[in-house]
C-alpha cells in the first residue's frame, strides 16, 4: 500500500468487478485476487453470514489451505471474526495470537500468521459478513490500509445487496412462473385428484413451496365433516432424503416434470397418503385447528404446537410435527376445505413468505375443487339429457310401430307369401331345367334373379313378423309346452339354411325337463330370431350349440335355462351396448328388431335374456325362464 | 295318396299351395269360401284341411267350429298371415296352427304330423 494512486487503482478494479457480474461467488473470488495482488498480504478470507446472521461461512479465501478451509463456519461473537461481526467494528491486531478474543482454528493453519485485520461487511446496519487479511510478520496496519479495507468491504456489501435483490426478483419470477404453470396445468385438468396432486406437488417442491409435507382436506356436506383427501410427502426421514435427492437431480424443469408425471399414482400407496385419507373430523367449534381454519376462514401458522391453544394433544400426536401451518380453501367466498403443511423432516420454521405462497396455492386448489364439481355436475346433466333423449327416440319409434295397423300388415303379408312362394318355385323349376340343359347359361342367370326375389321377400316377411310382434298387446297365450320340442321345431326351419352355410348343430338338451307354461308362438319367434343371428354371424361355417337344462336360483326358485352358442366371432365392443335397441342393426338387410323383441317376449314370460360376448370367438345367448305351475 | 283341401280366399295362395303340395305327392283340391269348402269336403273327402282364418263371409274359425260339430275326424290346420289369432281361444279347437310364409316348410311339416307320417312334436 504505497500511495493514493495505488488505492485508486484498486477501487477502480473492484468497481469493475462488482459491475461485471451478479454471481456473488465469482465477485468475491475476484476481489480477493485483487486484494492479494495489490495489497501485500499473505492470506485473505471472506465470510458470509447465513439467513439468521448467526453463522459465518467461508465463501472465498486465498493463502489458506483449500481443502479444509471451505468447511469453516464461525459463530457470532466467537473468535476475532465473531467479535467483529457482533460489534460491527474493524479490528487490527499486530499480534493476534495473544489477543484474548483469539480462538485457534487448526484448519486455517493460523499459527504462521501473526498480524490480522478483520473488517465487517455491513448491509442496513446488519453485519452480513467479514473480510479478514492475515500477515505472517507482526505488522501494525496503517490507517490507510484500514480505510482501504473498509472501503472494499462497503463495495462488497453493495455487491451482496445487489445480488440479494437480484436473487429475490429471480425468486419472485420463478414463483410467478410456477404459479402460472400450475394454474395452466390445473385449468386443463377437470379431474379433482389430478389437479390437487399438481398443486400439492408445487407446495412440497423445493423450488416452489418447499414444505416437507402437504395435505388437503375437503368438506363433505352430507356428513358435515372435514375429510382427508390427499397427502403428499415422504413417509419417513429416509424416504424424504430419497425423494429430495431424486428431485434435486431433476432440478431444471421440475414443474414440467411434475405436470407430465402427474398421471403417476405413486403417491396413492404411500403410508402418508393413506394416513391422511383416514382422517375425518366433524365440523364443529373447538374440534381442532383444521376445523377452526374452515370455520373461521383464516390461516394459522403454528410455530410451537406444544403451547398453542387450538392444538390438542391428539392432533399433535397424529401429526408429529411441532410447527405447521393451515390455510382455508375458498372459491367464490365459499369455504371448501383446508390445506395443512409442515416441515416435519428438516424442521425449518415456516416463514411469512412461505405462508403467503401457500395461500396462493390454496386459491388454485379452491378453483380446482370448484371446477371439478362443476364439471361433474355438467357430466351428470349431460348424461341425463342423453338418456332422456334416447328414451324419447325409442318410445317414438315404438309408437310409430304400433300405428302400423294389423290390417295393413295383413294386406301386405298375403301378396308377399305368393310372391315369395312362386319365386321359390321359379327358382326350383329353373334349377331343374338347368340340370337338363347345362349349356343354357341364360337359365343360370334367371335362377339368380328369382333367388333375389325370394331373399328379399323373406326379409320383408321377417320385418312384418317382428313389427306385428311389437305392436301386439302384451298378453300371452300360455299353454303347457315341452321346451325341447319347441327347440326342435324352430331348428327344423333352419335345417337347410344351416346345411348350406356349413353350420354344424349340437344339441345338449336335458331329458325330463318339466313342461313350461309359455306362449309357444312367441317363444318360438325368440328362438328363430336368435338362430337367425347365429346363422348370420357364421356366413362361412361354424358350429351352433343349443342347450336346455333346469337350474335352481339362490332363492330356491326353479328355472329352465336355454343357451344358444355360436362361433361367429362375437360382437365388437363398441356396438355391444346397443344390440337390444330397437332398429339397431349392423346388417344391410336387418331390421334391428330381433333382439329387442326377443327380450320383450322373454321378459313378458317373467324370464331374462343374457348375451355373453367373447370377442374373436362367438356369442352365447342365455334364456332363463321361470318354471311356473302350469294351468293344467 | 293323401288328399288335401286348401281353403283360402286368395287365388294366388291357393294356386301356390296346390302346386307345392302336388309336387310333394298330395292330391289337392281348393276352395275360395266356406260354402265352397263344405261342398268339396263332401265330394272329395279330404284327409287334411288347411284353412285360412281371414275370409270374407264366414271366416275360418267360424267354419272350423261348424265343421268340427259334424266331422271331428278331419284334421284342420289353421293358417293365418300373422300370429295374432293364436290368442283367440277358439283357435285351440284346431289341430294345428301355422303362420303363413313364402317358405312352406313349416306347413308341410305340420301336414305330415297331423297325418301321422312323422312323429308329432
Ligand atoms: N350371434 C351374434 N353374433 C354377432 N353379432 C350379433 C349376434 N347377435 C346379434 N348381433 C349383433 O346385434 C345386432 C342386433 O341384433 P338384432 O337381432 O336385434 O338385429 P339384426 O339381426 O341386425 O336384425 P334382424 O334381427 O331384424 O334381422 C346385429 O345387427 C349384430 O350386429
Ligand atoms: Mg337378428
Amino acid at each position: 500500500m504505497k500511495d493514493n494512486s495505488q488505492g485508486l487503482k484498486i477501487f477502480q478494479e473492484i468497481t469493475r468487478i462488482a459491475n461485471s457480474t451478479l454471481d456473488i461467488d465469482e465477485i468475491l473470488e475476484k476481489i480477493i485476487e485483487v486484494i492479494q495482488s495489490k495489497l501485500h498480504i499473505d492470506a485473505c478470507a471472506i465470510y458470509i453470514a447465513d439467513d439468521n446472521h448467526k453463522q459465518f461461512k467461508l465463501k472465498a479465501a486465498i493463502g489458506l489451505p483449500k481443502d479444509t478451509a471451505q468447511f469453516i463456519q464461525l459463530e457470532l461473537g466467537k473468535g476475532v471474526t465473531g467479535w467483529v461481526a457482533e460489534h460491527h467494528k474493524t479490528l487490527a491486531l499486530s499480534d493476534a495470537h495473544n489477543d484474548p478474543r483469539f480462538v485457534y482454528f487448526p484448519e486455517i493453519e493460523e499459527e504462521k500468521f501473526n498480524a490480522m485485520l478483520s473488517v465487517p461487511i455491513m448491509v442496513d446496519k446488519q453485519c452480513i459478513g467479514v473480510i479478514n487479511i492475515h500477515n505472517e510478520d507482526q505488522r501494525e496496519y496503517s490507517d490507510l490500509s484500514i480505510f482501504m479495507m473498509e472501503t472494499i468491504a462497503s463495495q462488497v456489501s453493495g455487491c451482496i445487496r445487489n445480488a440479494m435483490l437480484f436473487n429475490k426478483s429471480q425468486m419472485l419470477l420463478k414463483e410467478q412462473t410456477i404459479l402460472y404453470d400450475i394454474s395452466l396445468a390445473v385449468q386443463t385438468s377437470t379431474q379433482l385428484e389430478h389437479g390437487l396432486w399438481i398443486i400439492l406437488s408445487g407446495v412440497t417442491m423445493g423450488e416452489a413451496g418447499g414444505f416437507n409435507r402437504a395435505m388437503v382436506f375437503i368438506i363433505n356436506e352430507s356428513t358435515n365433516t372435514l375429510r382427508g383427501f390427499m397427502g403428499l410427502g415422504p413417509d419417513s426421514s429416509e424416504d424424504a432424503f430419497r425423494i429430495w435427492t431424486r428431485w434435486g437431480r431433476k432440478k431444471k424443469n421440475m414443474l414440467q416434470w411434475v405436470v407430465q408425471q402427474a398421471e403417476k399414482e405413486e403417491y396413492k400407496n404411500s403410508t402418508f397418503n393413506q394416513f391422511v385419507q383416514g382422517l375425518n373430523f366433524p365440523i364443529r367449534p373447538n374440534e381442532n385447528i383444521l376445523v377452526e381454519t374452515v370455520l373461521q376462514k383464516t390461516s394459522f401458522n403454528v410455530t410451537d404446537a406444544d403451547n398453542h391453544p387450538l392444538v390438542s394433544e391428539d392432533f399433535k400426536q397424529a401429526l408429529q410435527a411441532n410447527a405447521f401451518a393451515t390455510v382455508p380453501l375458498i372459491a367464490h367466498k365459499e369455504v371448501l376445505g383446508a390445506i395443512l403443511v409442515d416441515n416435519r423432516y428438516n424442521n425449518n420454521p415456516i416463514s411469512d413468505e412461505q405462508l403467503r405462497l401457500l395461500t396462493r396455492f390454496a386459491t388454485h386448489a379452491g378453483w380446482v375443487i370448484e371446477n371439478s364439481r362443476l364439471f361433474t355436475k355438467l357430466l351428470d346433466t349431460n348424461r341425463e339429457l342423453l338418456s332422456t333423449r334416447e328414451q324419447l327416440v325409442q318410445s317414438e319409434k315404438l309408437a310409430a310401430l304400433g300405428e302400423i295397423s294389423a290390417e295393413v300388415t295383413h294386406e301386405i303379408k298375403n301378396p308377399l307369401v305368393s310372391i315369395g312362394g312362386f319365386a321359390r318355385r321359379l327358382e326350383n323349376s329353373i334349377n331343374d331345367l338347368f340340370k337338363k340343359y347345362e349349356n343354357e347359361k341364360e337359365l343360370e342367370k334367371i335362377a339368380g334373379y328369382s333367388k333375389i326375389i325370394r331373399s328379399e321377400v323373406s326379409r320383408m316377411e321377417k320385418l312384418l313378423t317382428n313389427i306385428l310382434n311389437y305392436s301386439k298387446a302384451g298378453t300371452l297365450q300360455r299353454a303347457p309346452c315341452n321346451i325341447n320340442e319347441l327347440i326342435e321345431e324352430a331348428v327344423f326351419l333352419f335345417k337347410s339354411g344351416f346345411y348350406m352355410k356349413d353350420i354344424a348343430i349340437h344339441f345338449e338338451l336335458e331329458k325330463n325337463i318339466p313342461p313350461l307354461s309359455l306362449d309357444k308362438t312367441q317363444v318360438k319367434q325368440v328362438l328363430i330370431n336368435l338362430f337367425f343371428n347365429a346363422m348370420e354371424s357364421m356366413p362361412s361355417g361354424g358350429s351352433l350349440t343349443i342347450k336346455a337344462y333346469p337350474e335352481t336360483y339362490v332363492g330356491g326358485q326353479k328355472i329352465i335355462t336355454l343357451s344358444i352358442e355360436d362361433t361367429g366371432g362375437g360382437i365388437p365392443q363398441d356396438i355391444y351396448e346397443n344390440i337390444f335397441n330397437p332398429f339397431f342393426t349392423t346388417k344391410s338387410t336387418g331390421t334391428g328388431l330381433g333382439l329387442s323383441i326377443s327380450r320383450k317376449i322373454i321378459e313378458m314370460h317373467g324370464g331374462t335374456i343374457r348375451v355373453e360376448n367373447s370377442i374373436g370367438q362367438g356369442v352365447q345367448v342365455y334364456l332363463h325362464l321361470p318354471l311356473q305351475n302350469c294351468p293344467d | 295318396m293323401h288328399k288335401i283341401l286348401v281353403v283360402d280366399d286368395e287365388e294366388n295362395i291357393r294356386f301356390l299351395y296346390k302346386e307345392e303340395l302336388e309336387d310333394d305327392g298330395y292330391k289337392v283340391t281348393v276352395a275360395a269360401t266356406a260354402e265352397e269348402a263344405m261342398k268339396k269336403i263332401l265330394e272329395d273327402k279330404p284327409d287334411v284341411i288347411t284353412l285360412d282364418i281371414k275370409m270374407p263371409g264366414m271366416d275360418g274359425i267360424e267354419f272350423m267350429r261348424k265343421l268340427k260339430e259334424e266331422r271331428k275326424d278331419i284334421p284342420v290346420i289353421l293358417c293365418s298371415a300373422y300370429g295374432r289369432f293364436k290368442q283367440d281361444f277358439r283357435v285351440w279347437a284346431s289341430d294345428a296352427y301355422v303362420v303363413k310364409s313364402a317358405d312352406l316348410s313349416e306347413l308341410k311339416l305340420t301336414i305330415k304330423e297331423v297325418l301321422g307320417e312323422v312323429e308329432p312334436k
